[in-house]
């Protein structure tokens, strides 16, 4: 280090007119922080990034996720023509004709045709067109070297059809030449919408929003969203996990340790092992149902067989994980309470009801909120403890949002995959999810809570 | 309102802290539970206001037995050394508190009245409208004190209150607690390791050292006439000296260490050989008196208005002396100095008064 107290070098260094000094940037740091910040960009940013571009596509497994082709299908003209497309039109295009050209011939022999009743067809018909297959055939059949069979007749003669349905084209301008070709009554604006809808691959296009808004599902899918968080928050969350902490604050040390580490227990045990005792519990044949029919209550599987009771299940399963977050932080919290404010509210003459609610619970804003706020974000976006036990059943009337997203982008039964889809309702998901956030920290005064003072002692 | 301890008895895990401890505490009087800090003089305080609860004898308000009594029930008011008031609410909600939680419940212009009786009497009444945070020790502490009295308590406890305020606020609120006990009539205990505190708020000290009271008195006469040796050592400032030697002959004590003064004139007829303690205090050395002690001075400290000598008399033997600030001494000189003997404190080898 150089000398602070050396009156020369000192007054050199005066002399000189003063820079800024730059903030030192520490190499070492940046190794340090290099594995977390890859880790971050990789795992973090990269699918949010990757999520949002995907949002705003149609990608799906019938698109795959390669470069598309261009066909014509008879099931892109039926849904075409459910947009309007005219039966006429339609028909142009669906349309075949028979043309005994070289590359019929060769098409033919390929597919091992009778050579001498080729070499005839070549004679008779070479470069002749027909408009229907119907009269091709007709002409065949007067051919000496024609097969006897009817059947080895028409797909031989089938060959020689060429038709726009069915052919993979590697362009869209090839696709628009042969449609041209085949069907030129077809209106350019027509087909320029036929060849666009041809398209196998992905496009980019805002239509998962424009459903996401449109479909009624939606906001079934918020309300149960908005059922579960709530719920799930403020009656265990919050609500459970004040109350056992309250209650846990009163009990002897011994007892209090022993309860607050059984209710770490479900956030402890592995999801699906705790999912499995969840069904063990509740499925017909399970604890609660056959000790309900001991007492003549309704026993059935109360995990899928209502509503009702499908609600509670998961709630109640969601929540006893979620409480043992809000006890340990109140508890915390509590204890962070000098006694002596305890004591010199008991001697004031309150009672412990009113000590709970006139002393600790105004104290408890803080924790209280910040529970709120964490768990609001969390359980919007879980949805594996829903996943594992009633799947959103019976039906879909226990469904929230992030599981319907899962099960449309990545786990369904149809098969088909709605990526594109499925990183909309992600997004959705994310754009709620900051927004709140943002709210949180506006609306609570975030900065202010965590910076005040403590009395002064 | 008279308060009664008998024989009280507090246990913590079945170990005794204090064991069959008398006191009384007369109505409208002050008194300071004076000791070393584990001597069980807060234990004491908080089983007076019920939240601790005594596991032998009895406490009595006026003759009235409280000692199965929750807080809640005992009407006593306390002061805690860190306030311990509400952060949450405001100055006023502070001292209205305890008359919020009453059954039934004051109207709210009564309850407001009572604040700002309580308020003007405590000087605080432009404070009502601030939350804890806002206010500094001393007014924090006017609160406590304020919450701690809206209630008309029977007995006003008071847990090392002046702890922790800085040197010059201590010694104003030690007259404005003072003041006001003696303006509201309340009966109150301090409890305090500071003497001087003890000494210049309360009409008497009760000194306790491990759980017992050693002696109970007004603060002259604790200083002057202290019952043990403890009692000697705690009161004072600068300390007392302790001299430990044995009687010789023709009323005089000698050290081993060869220091020799004559015993007070009560104790002259001592016969010789026993072994005592004398106890010198800093203002008995030096202010005339029957015995004289040499030696060399080995430390000085001026305090402003009074310097503090150290004055070697024997190998090992320093004596203490407070004197009013003099030019003339310095560290090295020999001194020869008067020792006061009739106010020296004798002690026998228990530590009892002689």
């Amino acid at each position: 280090m150089s000398s602070f107290a050396d009156p020369i070098v000192d007054g050199a260094r005066r002399a000189r007119p003063v820079r800024p000094r730059r903030a030192p940037v520490s190499r070492l740091g940046l190794i340090l922080m290099a594995p977390a910040l890859l880790l971050l960009t990789l795992f973090f940013f990269l699918p949010v990034a990757l999520t949002g571009v995907f949002a705003f596509t149609d990608l799906s497994t019938s698109t795959g996720i390669g470069r598309g082709d261009y066909v014509v299908t008879p099931t892109l003209l039926r849904q075409l023509g459910d947009k309007g497309l005219s039966d006429t039109d339609a028909e142009a295009v669906a349309r075949s004709s028979v043309t005994v050209d070289a590359a019929g011939l060769a098409r033919a022999r390929a597919a091992g045709v009778d050579d001498r009743f080729l070499d005839e067809i070549e004679r008779r018909f070479m470069g002749r067109d027909y408009e229907a297959p119907a009269g091709f055939v007709r002409d065949l059949r007067g051919l000496r070297t024609a097969p006897r069979r009817p059947r080895d007749l028409k797909s031989a003669a089938a060959l020689f059809e060429t038709s726009v349905l069915n052919q993979r084209f590697a362009t869209s301008q090839a696709l628009a030449a042969q449609l041209e070709a085949m069907a030129p009554e077809i209106a350019p604006a027509v087909r320029a919408r036929i060849v666009e809808a041809s398209f196998t691959g992905a496009r980019f296009t805002t239509e998962n929003f424009r459903t996401l808004a449109t479909q009624k599902e939606t906001a079934r899918l918020v309300g149960n969203t908005f059922l579960y968080v709530g719920a799930t928050l403020s009656l265990f969350n919050v609500g459970l996990g004040l109350f056992l902490a309250v209650v846990l604050f009163y009990m002897p040390k011994g007892a209090s340790s022993l309860f607050s580490t059984l209710w770490l227990l479900p956030r402890i045990t592995p999801v699906v092992l705790y999912a499995v005792m969840w069904k063990w519990f509740t499925w017909e044949g399970g604890f609660l149902p056959i000790l309900a029919d001991q007492v003549g209550l309704p026993s059935f599987n109360y995990m899928k067989g209502s509503v009702v009771t499908a609600w509670a299940t998961m709630i109640t399963l969601n929540g006893f994980i979620g409480a043992s977050f809000g006890l340990i932080l109140f508890s915390g919290a509590l204890r962070a309470i000098p006694l002596q404010q305890l004591w010199a509210s008991e001697v004031d003459g309150a009672s412990r009801w009113q000590q709970v609610r006139r002393i600790i619970l105004p104290q408890m804003r803080w924790p209280i909120l910040f529970v709120t706020a964490y768990q609001t974000l969390s359980l919007l976006s879980s949805y594996e403890q829903i996943w594992l036990t009633t799947n959103g059943g019976p039906g879909r009337t226990t469904s929230v949002w992030a599981l319907e997203a899962f099960k449309t982008a990545l786990s369904n039964y149809t098969g088909n995959l709605e990526y594109g889809m499925g990183a909309a309702m992600a997004l959705v998901l994310v754009v709620v999810g900051l927004a709140l956030s943002l709210i949180y920290l506006r609306l609570f005064k975030f900065s202010e809570l965590v910076g005040r003072p403590k009395i002064e002692i | 309102m008279r308060l009664n301890l008998e024989n009280f008895t507090k246990c913590f895990d079945g170990t005794p802290v204090i064991e069959g401890l008398n006191l009384t505490v007369e109505d409208g009087e002050m008194l300071a539970l004076l000791g070393p800090s584990g001597c069980g003089k807060s234990t004491t305080l908080l089983s007076v206001c019920g939240i601790y609860r005594a596991d032998g004898g009895r406490i009595l308000f006026g003759g009235r037995d409280v000692s199965a009594l929750p807080s809640q029930r005992r009407n006593v008011g306390v002061v805690f050394q860190n306030y311990a008031l509400y952060p949450h609410l405001t100055v006023e909600e502070n001292i209205a508190f305890p008359l919020t939680v009453q059954k039934p419940r004051p109207s709210a212009a009564e309850i407001a009245r009572q604040v700002r009786e309580i308020a003007e009497l405590i000087h605080i009444d432009a404070l009502l409208g601030r939350r804890p945070a806002q206010l500094s020790g001393g007014q924090q502490q006017r609160v406590a004190l304020a919450r701690a009295l809206v209630r008309k308590p029977d007995v006003l406890l008071l847990d090392e209150p002046l702890a922790n305020l800085d040197a010059k606020l201590r010694l104003e609120m030690r007259s404005e607690i003072r003041r006001i006990q003696l303006e509201t009539g309340i009966t109150a205990i301090l409890v305090t390791h500071d003497q001087v505190e003890a000494m210049s708020m309360c009409d008497r000290v009760a000194i306790m050292d491990k759980g017992e009271i050693l002696q109970i008195d007004s603060p002259t006469q604790m200083y002057r006439s202290p019952a043990n040796r403890f009692v000697a050592g705690f009161l004072g400032n600068p300390p007392i000296t302790f001299l430990e030697g044995r009687t010789g002959p023709e009323g005089r004590f000698s050290m081993e260490a060869g220091l020799t003064l004559p015993l007070p004139s009560h104790l002259r007829g001592m016969p010789s050989g026993r072994p005592i303690a004398l106890g010198l205090r800093p203002e008995h050395f030096g202010h005339g008196g029957q015995g004289q002690a040499t030696g060399r001075v080995t430390f000085v400290e001026p305090q402003g208005r009074e310097m503090l000598f150290d004055v070697q008399a024997a190998p090992g033997v320093t004596l203490r002396s407070i004197q009013p600030t003099r030019d003339d001494v310095s560290i090295g000189d020999e001194v020869t100095w008067k020792v006061d003997a009739d106010r020296m404190l004798a002690f026998d080898a228990e530590g009892r008064r002689l």
